[in-house]
């Protein structure tokens, strides 16, 4: 641990207490990132963004205020200083207008380390082998004049964190993720249709080191998504109606996320959200009792579990990770929290789901990693369970719901007729529509934890202005009954 | 320390220049100091009294097949961080493979500086004022039994590029916004939205946004359920800026268009819409201009891309002016992207009628007051899905006769926009919920295509 960081954000600490603060946390960010992208042989995004700020967050008269700026080497603590101060000086002004003060759940503050495992660290591979390593999975999709676009991407990143807090917490943490994928678009007979390995979102993200990208074997996949792309150009498009739909892994990720991460937020519930992210369908009446789905559906939320992208030993208000149930057996189980919320449930310490973009930003209630947990079917055998005019739809192309995350409406990049118990021809832009609780109620079947993954989020906004979080969502294929498809073009 | 002023940003990018060791050097930086106070029911909730610089440096090595070149990053002034940047940017550069449609680095460049505009009271505007709004809000929200929530904000922000080419170019200016969306207590009815932006704090319509939003919110308490259908639709600015916005991020490219993915394949210079209907991107429209120069410090030019109801050519940038051979408009984002160009500063141009009149033409229509989560589904015809939000109202022979429900619509834009009935005369600086801000009327769209409703 680098004591000077950590005593630099401690003093910072005491600074805002003898300042008047009821309370302060403050967090020393270095943020190393690494994205690489090889379109149609050339570099065509290369960039190596390195950040080093701090951000101070105090609660006065029940306010919080919150100031940061970046760090240069020298002036740390003169900047501290005028960042403690900018931070009591806000919520000093603010708290004029505060019409219920902010209340804090209890917190122990633990002096802890906590850093990710990597097998391959991903700084250390050379550029060179890495450009060798994008060059080969791009080429994997050459071979047709139809194709206008190859696309291959790796992104790296490592955020060291020094963190301390008025209850005491003295925390540094180490979080490195990475990931990629490729992806082909092709155009013809009017269309343009893209295919995206192993998920669409420039690939797909885990916490950890190059061995996930070593994993993924993308070149192995160059060739299938260049074809799937041309026949989505030649195919029908799929039609309307009510019919039965098995979602992939890679679907049903962002089916979680939208549709069940999003409206399970405390603070969307009580309206703290809706000026641009939303609300929620969701309420604490409902927790213990509202069916939210089938009694096939179980949704974990888990910041332990290994991949996970948000996966670390505490969140930004310096709570431990930990693992609860937000859907068991169909029934809604409860909210992501943070210490400022969890009180509102009369629950006396925070989900440990408060965080925030970097040191830029103060933190707010996200997403943590929230998984569909594995059934019992192989994949074979359900489709083989599916009637003729079955759909098996995969890999998001678009997404949208309303602001209480009721009506959603996605289109897969693909999907599949089902005839005679196996995937048959294939139709382009499948649209999916439905109201959340149905949805999920009409769920009869997931595919056992052979076919479960880990999937990774990038670009979850929320906030105004909007920060952006990543998380995990772990789902296996996926059966649901009587869908409303919409024949979108 | 707040936003770096001219000569520190020119100082800092030409200091840095000076340093570099590679054939071709571009330095941008972007500088944006802020104070913002996000609001409910229990007060201000969340704020921040912030700055950043980020110092981009685009580094090139030249090769007998081309320009090699990288970008890094990073956020701060300090000579580590800006050095380690450049030499960051130098070894990605030295192992890329080689790209012949690069252009190389255009020298000097002449900007309209004249736009600029640091208003020095937004800049100094401080949480007290906020305050004293959000009390105002909140006022208002308790007298109609509403629940607030929204953001007051005011930032300043510079961009500077230099490179070895000789080009040296700044801009500054300053915003400041206000928004308020009004709900029903506990979310059990309908809810309001209204907003501001301003260059100027003192220009800031903020009591206007609050009546708006309340407004709104008051009669929309009990919205009942109409049908999925077509209908004629008065969008107002906020919901045209959501749909346009789509236009700019996926077809009004000239890289868009040359990899088959823009509803402008095989329509350049075809009247696809009524002549009403203009839209240009224009940074030096008088009604919100933005910075005159793009990514790459070009000035940006501007362009008419919708011209009388014809369809005319993408923007572009110095790389893809090179590679068709034609001019180069300035629309650069910072390079090297996958993207290509883009237009950031749409203007619809106004038509000629008032809101009322628009309403009174409308026998049976839908009133919208913005959309939420809107997105593209196929980007040759423009399909687009989203959500009706903050106030939809059903308009019955010229009149509005109550609040409905949300609806979702799934609309190709190159059909609705080609059903364009009317444009209204007042026009407003209105955003989305993701990035991006448009000049937009109000816009009347006969047969505009809803395909499922919600609860609320």
């Amino acid at each position: 641990m680098s004591m000077e960081r950590m005593d630099l954000a401690a003093s910072a600490v005491d600074e805002a207490l003898g300042g008047g603060a009821q309370q302060a946390d403050v967090r020393v960010n270095h943020l190393r990132m690494e994205d690489l992208v090889l379109k149609n042989g050339a570099l065509a995004g290369a960039e190596t963004p390195e950040e080093y700020g701090m951000g101070v967050r105090v609660r006065l008269n029940g306010c919080f205020g919150f100031a940061a700026a970046p760090l240069e080497a020298g002036q740390e603590q003169r900047v501290a200083r005028e960042l403690v101060e900018r931070a009591l000086e806000s919520a000093r002004k603010l708290s004029a207008a505060v019409t219920r003060t902010t209340e804090l759940a209890p917190l122990e503050g633990e002096c802890a380390e906590w850093k990710t495992e990597c097998r391959i660290d991903p700084f250390e591979v050379s550029l060179s082998e890495k450009l060798g390593f994008l060059k080969e999975a791009e080429a994997s999709m050459a071979g047709s004049e139809s194709t206008v676009v190859r696309l291959a991407t790796c992104g790296i990143r490592r955020e060291e964190q020094w963190q301390a807090t008025s209850e005491g917490a003295r925390l540094h943490q180490v979080l490195v993720r990475s990931g990629g994928g490729i992806s082909t678009t092709a155009a013809r007979n009017g269309q343009v249709q893209r295919r995206s390995y192993p998920s669409s979102f420039e690939g797909n993200f885990k916490s950890g080191g190059w061995e996930h990208l070593v994993e993924m074997d993308l070149p192995s996949q160059g060739a299938r998504l260049r074809d799937e792309s041309l026949a989505l150009c030649d195919a029908p498009p799929c039609p309307g109606g009510s019919r039965t739909l098995v979602l992939g892994g890679s679907q049903l990720m962002l089916q979680i996320h939208e549709s069940v991460g999003h409206p399970n937020e405390l603070d969307r519930v009580f309206g703290h959200e809706v000026d641009l992210a939303g609300s929620s369908f969701a309420n604490p009446e409902m927790i213990g009792g509202f069916r939210y789905g089938s009694p096939e559906v179980n949704l974990i939320a888990d910041s332990t579990i290994p991949g996970g992208l948000d996966t670390r030993g505490f969140d930004d208000e310096g709570v431990p990770s930990g693992r609860f149930p937000v859907v068991e057996k169909g029934i809604f189980q409860g909210f992501h929290t943070s210490r400022e919320w969890a009180g509102r449930l009369g629950e006396t310490s925070s989900r440990s789901t408060s965080r925030a973009e970097g040191w830029f930003n103060p933190p707010i209630i996200r997403i943590t990693n929230l998984s569909l947990m594995p059934g019992t079917w192989a994949f074979e055998d359900l489709i083989a369970d599916c009637e003729d005019g079955a759909i098996f739809a995969d890999t998001v192309k678009m997404w949208s719901i309303d602001q209480r995350r009721l009506n959603f409406q996605f289109t897969c990049e693909i999907a599949w007729e089902i005839r005679d118990g196996k995937l048959d021809r294939i139709l382009r832009n499948p649209t999916y529509q439905g109201r959340t609780p149905e949805f999920w109620g009409s769920c009869d079947a997931v595919c056992n934890q052979d076919h479960w993954e880990l999937w990774g989020v990038t670009n979850c906004g929320k906030g105004n202005p909007m920060q952006v979080a990543e998380m995990s969502h772990g789902a296996a294929p996926a059966r649901f009954r009587k869908v409303n498809f919409v024949e979108a073009t | 320390m707040g936003f770096l002023r001219k000569d520190e940003a020119l100082q800092v990018a030409r200091r840095l220049l000076e340093s570099s060791t590679a054939d071709e050097t571009e330095i941008v930086i972007g500088s944006t100091a802020e104070r913002f106070v996000r609001f409910a029911d229990t007060g201000p909730t969340q704020s921040a009294d912030r700055e950043r610089h980020i110092v981009a440096v685009r580094a090139r090595v030249r090769s007998q097949d081309g320009w090699q070149e990288a970008r890094a990053t990073c956020d701060g002034l300090g000579d580590e961080q800006t050095t380690g940047a450049l030499s960051r940017a130098v070894a990605l550069a030295r192992v890329a493979p080689p790209n012949p449609d690069l252009a190389e680095l255009e020298g000097s460049a002449e900007v309209d500086a004249s736009s600029g505009l640091v208003d020095e009271q937004t800049v100094e505007h401080g949480f007290e004022a906020k305050a004293a709004w959000i009390k105002q809000a909140l006022a208002a929200c308790a007298t109609a039994d509403l629940s607030p929530a929204g953001l007051a904000a005011t930032s300043c922000t510079s961009n500077t590029c230099v490179n070895s080419a000789g080009r040296s170019v700044h801009d500054a200016r300053t915003r400041a916004a206000f928004s308020l969306t009004a709900s029903a207590p506990g979310l059990a009815g309908g809810a309001g939205f209204g907003d501001a932006v301003a260059r100027r704090v003192s220009e800031l319509g903020v009591s206007a946004a609050i009546d708006r939003a309340v407004g709104k919110a008051i009669a929309n308490r009990s919205p009942v359920a109409v049908p999925a259908d077509e209908y004629t639709v008065l969008l107002e600015p906020n919901a045209v800026s959501s749909i346009l916005l789509f236009a700019a991020y996926q077809g009004f490219g000239a890289q868009d268009v040359h990899e088959e993915s823009s509803f402008l394949c095989g329509r350049i210079g075809e009247r696809c819409f009524p002549e009403l209907l203009c839209v240009d991107d224009d940074a030096g429209n008088d009604v919100y201009p933005g910075t005159p120069f793009d990514g790459e410090g070009a000035p940006k030019q501007r362009v008419e891309l919708i011209r009388r109801g014809v369809l005319t050519g993408p923007v572009t940038d110095a790389d893809w002016a090179r590679k068709l051979g034609t001019t180069n408009t300035g629309h650069a984002l910072c390079k090297p992207n996958t993207t290509g160009p883009k237009p950031t500063n749409l203007v619809v141009h106004p038509g000629d009628s008032s809101q009322a009149e628009m309403i009174a033409a409308i026998q049976r229509g839908l009133l919208i007051t913005q959309f939420h989560y809107t997105n593209l589904i196929d980007p040759k015809d423009l399909t687009l899905t989203g959500m009706t939000r903050n106030g939809t109202f059903l308009i019955e022979n010229g009149e509005i006769v109550g609040a409905v429900k949300n609806l979702r619509f799934t609309e190709s834009l190159m059909n609705a926009f080609g059903r364009v009935g009317a444009i209204g005369k007042q026009r407003e600086i209105a955003g989305a919920l993701f990035d991006g801000e448009v000049v937009a009327p109000a816009m009347r769209i006969d047969g505009f295509r809803f395909t499922s409703t919600t609860d609320f």
